[in-house]
């Protein structure tokens, strides 16, 4: 049974927040203005969390990268009164837009504060409707929105690989996160397919996820910085 | 039996969806536009090309839908990029689609600054450029005319610089990014150029401030060595990083030192006494390879004291220690790491030029990689990745721009080393000379007004020109004050060519191609020049007979195609079977037409040659004795002119200065990967979180060391000015514990959101390194008071 899952490898990550620009990118995040973003209602579905420690000259800093963890029990989707959020038979976990009330429960169950409300509509000033990605519907005022794995990608990547008359490949459905990076340090595939390397990756002995202890079984894992 | 909660909630929930798709009809639900008529998901195809949004040049890949470029990847067949990109590439498409982008030609019709313009033709505005150049030229006056440019490697570069000298100006005033290497390099080496670092094949990289998984050359680069070949979990690239701050790079090098401002050249010296009284140096090659290591007597008899004595005598780790803050062990151990692994290899960044004793610190820095060996071999410093281009056509120069060439530059470089600050000191001369003495400027890609360290000289200097030209596809700063603006095509619909930087350790020529139709109002300055060229005539059309930029490109790399070597851009694979076939001494052609070649190149997005010959003496030292001289008798001879009565590597004394009572704490100016420094405009994407800081959004901001916080009083978030002796401006306090306790770090290359001005180099003391004029980042000291 496919799992789509990704393993971030923390010694790998510079911070240089290419993942977070490009899922911007792929995916019609709208910009919202200087005072808004100041309330703190700027949307990031991949976040780059940075955590310094210690102080001058003894200062560690550790980058998390951080994108819906798309956990196996998910605690979002136990309040959604309307079933609006779901965790899809492939483990991946997505949102009805025009089904979600707004409600913001899952917003406040996620532990990881990966749910983004849309306090207002979007904003597509003239020159910005030109990028948007056609494969991706935007959003409306009032619903939440969330990291969905660029599900888009799968849908394509199937299609195509059905129209050859082949099997899915590793490389064909990759999130734009995982594809920009220059330091290689998302990886993503199936984690149940021992031949994608997050299979094997998952296994490594610096592997952690973040907050297993409240069961959520995130699927998405890092691997610890060497020491 | 009552309801339970949940079923309550899902009752709630029905009621309140029904109401929830009333607030919401009129929104679009499915993907984007698909409710207007004749919508179509639209075509998708993918365009290679290359990015210049930095010196780096990293390869792209554009998605281009139908004629909209909607994202933009790394080009995988790009060996620096290999399919990655920084944030800043990414977020190319929102420069292409910028809301200031200059829709047409315009002329100047209110005051100055005033912004008031009026579109015009682009046969009006070439025609106006044209016959004032021609006017200028028939007074006899070709050297009146300037151009400013911005960093344009490649044949941007070439080009304007033909145009210039067959019309007969000689003031091509540079305005970029100059780390200052390469005068140190022209002293050691006797090649003039910034050094190549071979960070993939290098064990241990021991970086002196430089900002490599930041604004560095190539970060792109810098993140190869760092994360090692794909899949490969053997030990990558060992990463030191020294610096002034905890900078993102330090934070993720594999170890990181802090040291005082200014200190560089007296840890490497630290370093180096460690190797030589361990005995830990290369001594076979420095014996075959360089010169002045050892005391020599000279020709009259008396002893001259050689590196060696020099850095015994004076460089003991306890004395270094306290000069530099870096503890005694930390030296020590650092010098043996240095010295244990494979291939070290010691990068100079410009936190150590930019100081009073800059180029000493600098020098210091690379007699590391001399006394290791690291030099002209796999993962050491190679020189030597220039692109074998077809030179363009012989310029022709007539006796009327004979002459204005030899007038000479309006503002010649008066230090003995390096071309230190070439458009401050133009602007000087201008601010200070007769009015007239420069008749017309052309700005490319340069915004001084913005990035210069001396915004009024640069105001004063824009009031004495009569005629400013801007190329900037941008309202900016500058451009604000210019007379005539034609605006330029940006990289995403023009042709052009991105060689990669002088860190590169080979050479990739990137093509740069047009990903969608251009804007129907700008125009490639490329051609812009070959049209005025061609209205000119005489001398300066028959140095520039190219129909359009196109040809010239093309013309260009038939240099390649001739030079059997290298290949077009391919895979890790391809390119490592090239490689290998080189180093055997083979090369097989991939084409036998040209015109094959280019389609192929252009496809692929560019050439690369990855051979590097180790083996080539000219690699090594071009200097008069063939050797490497690590006490130049030029730096020894200007030392004892200009150096203020410093002598070779003697640096200690200059960290010495603190802050007053005044002005307390050490600005450190420093460059965000995310931001440019004035030339192009914010971009959402990037200014929504342009640092490190989650809640930094749009506003500039500085980082200050709780305690330092604390002792001020000012909590995080507070708004404060930052003042020198010499300006202020308003910034956003962020308390960061990377921050030493004594000093303040600064990011440039914000402004506020209503384009109020935040340029910490504007607070500069305008000091500079007495031999290479390049300014004092480091030396200037604040106070911060509540906005």
């Amino acid at each position: 049974m496919t799992r789509w899952g990704m393993v971030i490898d923390l010694a790998r990550c510079t911070g240089c927040a290419a993942c977070e620009v490009a899922c911007k990118s792929e995916n019609n995040i709208p910009t919202v203005s200087p005072d808004q973003a100041e309330m703190g209602r700027a949307t990031s579905w991949m976040r780059v969390m940075a955590e310094p420690k210690g102080a001058f000259p003894d200062t560690t800093l550790e980058f998390y990268p951080r994108p819906c963890m798309h956990c196996d029990n998910p605690p979002c989707i136990k309040v959604c009164p309307v079933r609006a959020t779901y965790i899809d038979p492939e483990g991946i976990v997505g949102q009805i837009y025009p089904r979600c009330i707004g409600c913001r429960y899952c917003a406040n169950a996620c532990p990881y504060t990966v749910k983004y409300f849309n306090w207002y509509g979007p904003e597509w000033p003239e020159s910005e409707r030109q990028y948007r990605n056609p494969d991706v519907s935007v959003r409306a005022k009032g619903v939440i929105e969330k990291c969905t794995f660029c599900h888009h990608r799968l849908q394509k990547a199937r299609e195509d690989a059905r129209a050859q008359g082949r099997q899915l490949r590793e490389e064909d459905y990759q999130p734009a996160c995982a594809e920009i990076c220059p330091t290689d340090a998302i990886v993503f595939g199936d984690l149940d397919n021992p031949t994608h390397r997050v299979a094997e990756l998952k296994e490594d002995p610096r592997v952690m996820r973040l907050m297993e202890d409240l069961g959520t079984q995130p699927k998405v894992y890092y691997l610890r910085q060497r020491t | 039996m009552g309801s339970t909660r949940r079923q309550f909630l899902w009752a709630m929930g029905a009621t309140a969806a029904s109401v929830g798709v009333r607030w919401t009809s009129d929104v679009v639900w499915a993907a984007q536009g698909s409710g207007d008529p004749g919508w179509s998901p639209g075509t998708e195809r993918f365009v290679n090309s290359s990015c210049l949004v930095c010196p780096a040049r990293c390869g792209i890949r554009g998605r281009v839908v139908d004629d909209r470029l909607v994202r933009l990847t790394g080009n995988p067949f790009h060996p620096m990029s290999r399919g990655g990109l920084c944030p800043r590439g990414v977020a190319g498409v929102q420069l292409l689609y910028h809301p200031d982008r200059i829709s047409a030609p315009c002329r100047r019709v209110g005051a100055r600054g005033a912004q008031a313009w009026e579109e015009i033709t682009w046969d009006d505005a070439l025609g106006q450029l044209g016959a004032r150049l021609q006017s200028l030229r028939q007074r006899g006056q070709p050297e009146a005319l300037a151009l400013l440019a911005g960093y344009c490697a490649g044949s941007m570069h070439d080009l304007w610089q033909q145009f210039l000298q067959s019309y007969g100006s000689p003031n091509y005033i540079a305005d970029d990014y100059d780390d200052g290497t390469a005068a140190v390099m022209e002293l050691m080496h006797g090649i003039g150029r910034s050094p190549g670092y071979d960070l993939e094949r290098a064990g241990f990289v021991l970086s002196f401030g430089a900002p490599l998984f930041e604004a560095w050359w190539s970060p792109l680069q810098a993140f190869a060595a760092f994360a090692g070949p794909d899949g490969d979990n053997g030990a990558p690239t060992r990463f030191v990083q020294v610096d002034t701050r905890f900078s993102r790079t330090a934070a993720r090098a594999h170890d990181w030192a802090g040291i005082r401002p200014g200190t560089f050249g007296v840890l490497a010296l630290g370093i180096a006494y460690v190797l030589i009284r361990d005995e830990l140096y290369d001594a076979e090659f420095v014996a075959r390879h360089v010169s002045g290591f050892e005391d020599v007597a000279d020709a009259g008899g008396e002893r001259r004291e050689g590196y060696r004595s020099l850095v015994m005598r004076n460089y003991r780790t306890e004395e270094v220690s306290a000069v530099t803050g870096v503890p005694v062990g930390r030296i020590t151990s650092l010098a043996r790491a240095f010295a244990e692994a494979a291939h070290p290899v010691a990068v100079c960044g410009p936190d150590v030029t930019h100081a009073p004793n800059g180029l000493l610190a600098a020098c210091a820095v690379h007699s590391l990689n001399v006394l290791m060996g690291s030099v002209s071999r796999p993962g050491g410093v190679l020189f030597g990745n220039e692109a074998p281009l077809a030179p363009l056509a012989a310029p022709v120069v007539d006796p009327r721009g004979r002459a204005g060439l030899d007038r000479g530059p309006l503002a010649p470089s008066q230090t003995p080393f390096g071309r230190g600050d070439p458009a401050m000191r133009f602007a000087g001369a201008v601010a200070a000379g007769e009015a007239g003495a420069v008749d017309t400027l052309l700005l490319y890609y340069a915004n001084p007004l913005a990035s210069a360290l001396r915004r009024q000289v640069w105001e004063e200097a824009l009031q004495r020109i009569p005629f400013i030209v801007s190329f900037s596809p941008f309202h900016d700063e500058t451009t604000a004050h210019a007379d005539l603006i034609l605006p330029d095509l940006l990289a995403y619909e023009r042709w052009q060519d991105a060689p990669t930087p002088a860190s590169y350790p080979y050479p990739v020529w990137g093509v740069v191609r047009p990903l969608v139709d251009p804007h129907p109002g700008a125009r490639h300055t490329g051609d812009a020049v070959l049209a005025v060229a061609r209205q000119l005539g005489g001398s300066v059309a028959r140095s520039l007979p190219y129909e359009s930029f196109e040809t010239l490109l093309k013309a260009r790399a038939a240099g390649l195609f001739a030079t059997r070597r290298g290949m077009t851009l391919g895979d890790a694979f391809e390119l490592r079977h090239q490689q290998q076939m080189e180093e055997r001494g083979w090369w097989l052609p991939e084409h036998r037409e040209f015109e094959a070649f280019w389609d192929e190149a252009v496809d692929r997005g560019g050439w690369t040659d990855p051979f590097i010959d180790e083996t080539e003496p000219a690699g090594l030292a071009r200097t008069s004795s063939g050797r490497i001289e690590l006490l130049p008798a030029r730096l020894l001879e200007a030392l004892a002119t200009v150096g203020e009565g410093r002598t070779a590597y003697l640096d200690v004394a200059a960290a010495a200065a603190g802050g007053s009572d005044d002005f307390p704490l050490r600005l450190i100016p420093y460059r965000v990967s995310t931001l440019s420094s004035g030339t192009l405009p914010l971009q959402r994407w990037l200014a929504e979180t342009p640092g490190l800081f989650p809640d930094v959004h749009w506003d500039p901001w500085i980082e200050v060391a709780p305690t330092t916080a604390n002792t001020l009083g000012f909590a995080n978030d507070t708004m404060v000015w930052v003042v020198s002796a010499h300006g202020r401006y308003r910034a956003r306090l962020k308390v960061f514990p990377g921050t030493a306790p004594q000093n303040v770090c600064a990011p440039y290359g914000l402004r506020h959101p209503d384009g109020e001005p935040a340029n910490p180099l504007h607070l500069l003391d305008g000091s500079s390194d007495p031999l290479t004029a390049l300014p004092n980042w480091f030396t200037t000291f604040v106070r911060l008071e509540r906005a």
